[in-house]
Formats: structure tokens, sequence, C-alpha cells
């Protein structure tokens, strides 16, 4: 049995000591954020001219942004949620991530759509002036709705652990660190009640979660659906678009855990095994995943509707590698990597994690970008500029200033936050987690 | 061999057009076009239009704040005036300020724009003949038949003779544009008819404005006649009182029921978490009294 001591001991010291190694990644991001910013100057100044969005495709690398990282959140909701309900016995050294995965997704989505609006200040306006029947409504319903959420799950699942670093006294951090901690614990004790009190509270936002984690993301769904778009236009993206997030999210958790296992050395604790599992989960999802795509394509080509025509056409011309890569190379590889034992390998698995990733972000820009390209009416002009969106260096710069943030947010977090819940992991055994 | 010498070529033939574009483009002048109009409205106003532009980018933009002459004759010029074109690069002669205009050997008035350049633009200029035409139109109803009958005179040397051969178009016009309703071709007395359709909506009372043009007429221009009589149905536009729909003010009912439950479902769990944080906190306190009473003891 692991005693909360040794659990101090093994994973605090990434709260206690940053390295230099740490500042070095961080400046990096840092960086990558100023040229961002440097980039939402320019674009502020001159206008949208600077992007590479026009009169007729509107959205480009802002928007696929924003569905990405709304879709990353919104699997994180869901495997948290799934993982604390169902009592699944090796979540406990991966849920944290999956809740921090959630929270720091659904934070960094939105500001995408921020850089996408180009007159800011009717912003307000969609609060000022709300039409209950537009979809853009309720998506900002939605997404206030989760953050609240999300943020509240999270903060239920660290309470037990403020109170715990609150209460360690060899715990080596800076006094505001410590009077935070206080602060955060609530006085939580411990006690039964107060157990009993916090696990309820945890289940019922667990259960909430999940529902509004598919609610959320089949709303931002019905944004495109519920439009006369080719490619768009489709019963099936509501669901689609849920299990594409959860397919991305469980990725990106794999990566996540790659990444605080090899620099905070958690090798006794994300073993294998947990790889594994979210491997045959990538695997599982992939599968249902590239059955939606083909089922949404395959009626599309099937009906010989003139737009859905013309759209899948371009798919398999002007974007035939990006439509490989992310409906075949990002379904299929990963699949392949997991589904035989011999490849499974710590590496193997977090490589199709990539690889699935990135496919997913470039499914978000095939479905986004040439359907806008595909409009109903013929334009007037028709500049190759006009119909060919191609992203600027400032929407490149942007994007990364997004990842750079993303990618600091974490780095933050696992100063304050142990990655792993302490208190989860007290009853654990430490055979049962070496297996 | 070839394809290793066509890249560079090829990149190189880029540039260099690319460079000699710009180089040129950035200091030739801006090459203007002049375009006249001539108009003539319902009440027999006649007016001279002249639109300055320019072509960048495949796009005509407007040249506005240039000074554009208008003259009477194109041998023998008299200068009318002097206007300057507004935001549309437009700008407009009233002919009823004017008397007598020049007229050349087959009775037609010349009209002549011009623009003299500045440093950066170019001149240009643009000429039109133009025959004044009176154009008539008597509307009739006779046995619920609804009869555009319009008819067409011009001068020549002093008298009025019947235009024929020629087409007048009809329009009514509707929300975004003109709706052609027929054309009439004018017979040697230089009459036509055309039979109004029955079936158009007009407003409230059934007011409907026909137009009947001559336009861009090589001879006469744009020449316009109108007249708004009740021919049309009678139409109302009025929203049913609590009518609801996706694009009316007030939402449909069965949206509002479903997002409130959803909202306030979602909402009182949230609470639910809240309360029980308010819950720990109070214990907290309780607990920490106790252990503070137990210590006095």
């Amino acid at each position: 049995m692991l005693t909360e001591k040794q659990l101090l001991q093994d994973l605090t010291p990434e709260i206690e000591r940053t390295g230099i190694r740490w500042y070095l990644t961080f400046l990096i991001f840092f960086l990558i954020f100023c040229v961002g910013i440097y980039a939402l100057v320019q674009q502020i100044m001159k206008g949208h001219i600077v992007t590479g969005m026009r009169d007729n495709v509107v959205w480009g690398l802002y928007i696929v942004n924003f569905i990405f990282f709304m879709g990353l959140s919104y699997a994180g909701a869901l495997l948290s949620g799934v993982l604390h309900l169902f009592h699944t016995g090796w979540r406990k050294p991966v849920i944290r991530m999956a809740e921090l995965l959630t929270v720091i997704s659904l934070v960094i989505g939105p500001f995408f759509i921020f850089f996408c609006i180009g007159r800011l200040d009717r912003l307000p306006f969609l609060i000022m002036y709300p039409r209950i029947q537009s979809p853009i409504t309720w998506d900002v319903i939605a997404i206030s709705t989760d953050l609240v959420g999300c943020f509240l799950y999270l903060y239920l699942s660290l309470i037990e652990d403020f109170a715990i670093l609150r209460d360690y006294s060899d715990l080596q951090v800076k006094p505001w660190k410590k009077k935070l901690y206080k602060f955060l614990a609530l006085g939580y004790t411990g006690n039964e009640k107060e157990k009993k009190i916090l696990s309820n509270a945890r289940n019922v936002m667990a259960a909430m979660i999940i529902a509004i984690a598919i609610i959320v993301y089949s709303v931002l769904a019905w944004i495109f659906g519920v439009t006369l778009q080719p490619g768009w236009h489709s019963t099936i993206f509501g669901p689609y678009f849920v299990i594409a997030a959860v397919f991305s999210g469980t990725g990106l958790l794999i990566i996540l855990m790659y990444i605080y296992r090899k620099v905070y050395h958690l090798e006794e604790y994300i073993t294998k095994r947990h790889f594994v599992n979210l491997g045959v989960l990538l695997t599982i999802i992939a599968a249902f995943y590239g059955y939606f795509t083909f089922s949404d394509y395959l009626t599309k080509w099937y009906g010989s509707i003139k737009m859905d025509s013309m759209l899948i056409d371009k798919l398999f011309h002007d974007y035939f590698s990006l439509f490989i890569f992310a409906n075949y190379i990002g379904i299929l590889l990963p699949c392949i990597i997991i589904a035989f034992p011999r490849f499974r390998s710590i590496r193997s698995i977090t490589i199709a994690a990539v690889i699935a990733v990135t496919a997913l972000w470039v499914n978000r820009y095939i479905i986004v970008i040439p359907t806008l390209e595909t409009p109903f009416l013929p334009i007037q002009d028709t500049r190759p500029d006009w119909i060919r969106y191609s992203p600027t260096w400032i929407e490149w710069a942007l994007t990364l200033a997004g990842i750079s943030v993303y990618g600091m947010l974490f780095m933050l977090v696992s100063k304050i936050a142990p990655i792993i819940s302490i208190s989860e992991m007290k009853q654990e055994d430490k055979i049962e987690i070496m297996k | 061999m070839k394809r290793k010498l066509a890249l560079p070529l090829l990149l190189l033939s880029l540039f260099s057009s690319g460079a000699i574009d710009s180089y040129s483009q950035g200091n030739a002048k801006i090459n203007p076009s002049v375009q006249l109009q001539y108009f003539k409205d319902n009440e027999e106003n006649s007016i001279l239009k002249t639109t300055l532009t320019y072509s960048k980018n495949r796009m005509e933009l407007p040249l506005k704040g240039m000074k554009i002459i208008f003259y009477s004759g194109a041998e023998k010029k008299a200068r009318l005036s002097e206007i300057t074109t507004d935001d549309k690069g437009a700008a407009v002669y009233n002919l009823n300020q004017g008397s007598d205009f020049l007229i050349n050997n087959n009775g037609f008035w010349p009209f002549a724009a011009e623009f003299s350049g500045n440093d950066t633009v170019g001149s240009g200029i643009s000429v039109i003949l133009i025959k004044d035409v009176t154009l008539n139109m008597i509307l009739t109803e006779k046995d619920s038949i609804k009869t555009i009958m319009v008819n067409a005179k011009k001068k020549e040397k002093g008298k009025e003779v019947p235009v024929s051969g020629e087409t007048v178009t009809l329009y009514v016009p509707r929300m975004f544009s003109f709706l052609p309703i027929g054309e009439a071709k004018l017979d040697e007395s230089g009459s036509a008819s055309v039979e109004f359709p029955s079936s158009l909506p007009g407003d409230k009372e059934g007011n409907i404005t026909i137009l009947a043009r001559f336009e861009e007429h090589p001879e006469f221009g744009n020449v316009e006649k109108k007249s708004t009589l009740k021919w049309g149905l009678p139409s109302t536009y009025a929203v049913p009182a609590g009518h609801r729909a996706l694009w009316t003010k007030t939402a449909p009912k069965w949206m509002i029921y479903t997002l409130s439950i959803l909202l306030s479902g979602v909402w009182g769990h949230y609470l639910f978490a809240i309360i029980s944080l308010i819950r720990i906190r109070i214990l907290a306190k309780k607990h920490k009294v106790e252990k503070k009473e137990l210590f006095i003891k």
C-alpha cells in the first residue's frame, strides 16, 4: 500500500523545485507567445486583410483551432468523468491529466474565436442582444456553462490534494504557495462527513460534465450542421464531432502521459499498462470515428447532389494528401500500431497518439475550408485568393502562440498542483500500479 | 537536365516579370475610364452623368474629387459646366440648366465629358450622341384586362415623328430589383401595347408602380416613364401577432422550454456542488472551533 508520505516524497518535488530545463522550455514557449502577440497587434491594426480569410472563405485556421481545442476539452471531460464514475482501477494516475486537459483546452479554445471576429467591439452584443434561435447563442451559453462546470469539477478533485499539501510540513515551497493551499483547501480535514459531501459532489459533477461535454460539442457541430453548406449539412455531425473529439483527446492524454512521465520521472506511477489501456481505447474510438467518416462521405458521394459532388471532387484532388492523411493514415496507422501486441511499446503508442492528434487537426481543416471554397452561388470576381484559402504567417503565429500558451499552462499548473492525484493514489497498491 | 534548368528559369522569369511589372506600376499614371450617360426621367428632366473610374485588381474603383468638364457639341465645342466627382466617382450635370444645345447635321445633340488629368491620373474623354425622345405611357382597363400602351416620338428637323421598330422594356419595382413584365416593340405609329399580368401583388391597397424604359439606347440614352395605380393584388405583410419562428423576434416556445430545462438542470447541479463546497467550509470551521474548545478544556 502506498503511504501518503511516500506519495508526497515522489510527487511533490516537481512543485518544490524548478530546474533550468523547465525555465528554458517556458522561455521558448513565451517567445513564441510574444511573436503571436505581435501578429495579433498587426491583425488589430490592419484588420483581417492580413489573414488568408476573405469574403468567401470567412473561416480559417482560427476556427479550425477553436474546434480542435474545444474537442480536446470535451474529450478530457468525457474521459475523466467516465473514469471517475466507473471506478476504473488504473485510472488514478491519469485522471488528473484528463481533468487538466479539459480545463486548459477550454480556456485556450475560445481565444481563437476572438481572433476570428473582425469587430471585437461587437462581441458584447452576443450577450446584450441574444437570439435563442441562433446556434451562435447556443454556443456562447454552452461554452460558458461548460467552463464553469469543468472548473468546478477540477476544483472538487483538487481540494483533498490541497489539504494534503497544506498539512505537509516538509513541503519546501514559498509562503504564498502555502497560503494558497490553505485558502483553496477550504479547511478540509478529511473526516467522514466531509469526505461524503465531497464524494457526492464529485460524482454529481462527473456525471454532469459527461452530459455537458456531449451536448456542448454537439452544439458546436450543429453550428455547421444546421447550415445548408455542402459537407456540413449532415444529421450525424453531432455524434461525429463527439467521437472525433474523444479520438483526439485520448491521443493527447497519451502524449501528456508520455511527457509528464519522462519529465517528472513518474515511471513508477504511469506504466505501460496505462499506455496500453488508453491505446486500446484509442483504437476502439478510431474504429468508430472511421465508421462515421466513411458513412458521412459515402452518403454524400452516393447522393450525387451537385455541390456535395463538387466538394468530394475537391477533397480528392486539391486536398488529396490532407484527406488521405486525416481519414486513412490517421485512423488506420494508430489502429495497426496498437492492435498488434508486438508493436505495443510506450514509445510506439505515443507515436500513434501523435499521428491521431495531428490527423484530427487536419480533419478539422478539411471540414472547414474546402466547404467554404465550394459556394452555392458563383462569386462575381473569381480571383484565386478569394476562392482558395491559404493561411498567412499571422494565422500560423497565433496558432503557435495558442499552442505555446497551452504548454505554458500545463507547465504552470504542474508547479501548483500534483500532476498525479495524491488523494486518489493513497489507497492504491503499488504492485497493482506496476502491473 | 531540362528539368533542372526549368525551375531556375521559371523562377527567374517570375521574378523579372514581377520586378518589371512593379516598376512600371510604380511610375505609370492611372489610366482612367470615363463613361458619359444621358438620363431622362418621368418629369422630363434630363441629366448628363459622367462616371470616372479606374481598374485595380480587376475591380472598377471610383476616382473622387476629379474635375469633369461637360461640353455640348463634338467638333465645335461649347463648354457647359465643370463639376467635381463625388465619392462614387460620379459628376452630374442637369441639362435643364442650359438652353440651346448644339445640334449636328443628323439632328443629334453631341455631348462630351472630359477629364484633363493630373499628376497621378491620366486624361480621358467620353462622347455621346443623343436624340431627344418623348416617351408616354397610357394605362387602360377594359373588361378587367389591363393594358399598358407606350408611345414614343422624336424630333426630326423641328417636327415630332414616331419612333418605330425600337423596344421599350416594362418593369415593376420589387423589393430588391425591377421585375420585367414585358417588352413593347413600337410599330410605325410609334406605339405598342402589352397586357399587364393580373397576378402581381402590390402594397396593402394594391398600388403598383409600372416603369417603361429605353435602356442604354444608342440614340436616346436612358429614358423613363412611370405611373402608380391600383393594379396589383392587395397584400398584407404583417406577421401575425404571437407568431414564433426561427426568423421572428421571439423564439419558438419548444426552444425556450428545452433550453430552460437544460440550463436549469445543469446549473441546478452546479448549485449543488457549490453548496457542497460551502458545507465543507462550514464543517471545517465548526471542526476548528471544536478543536480549540477541546484544547482550552
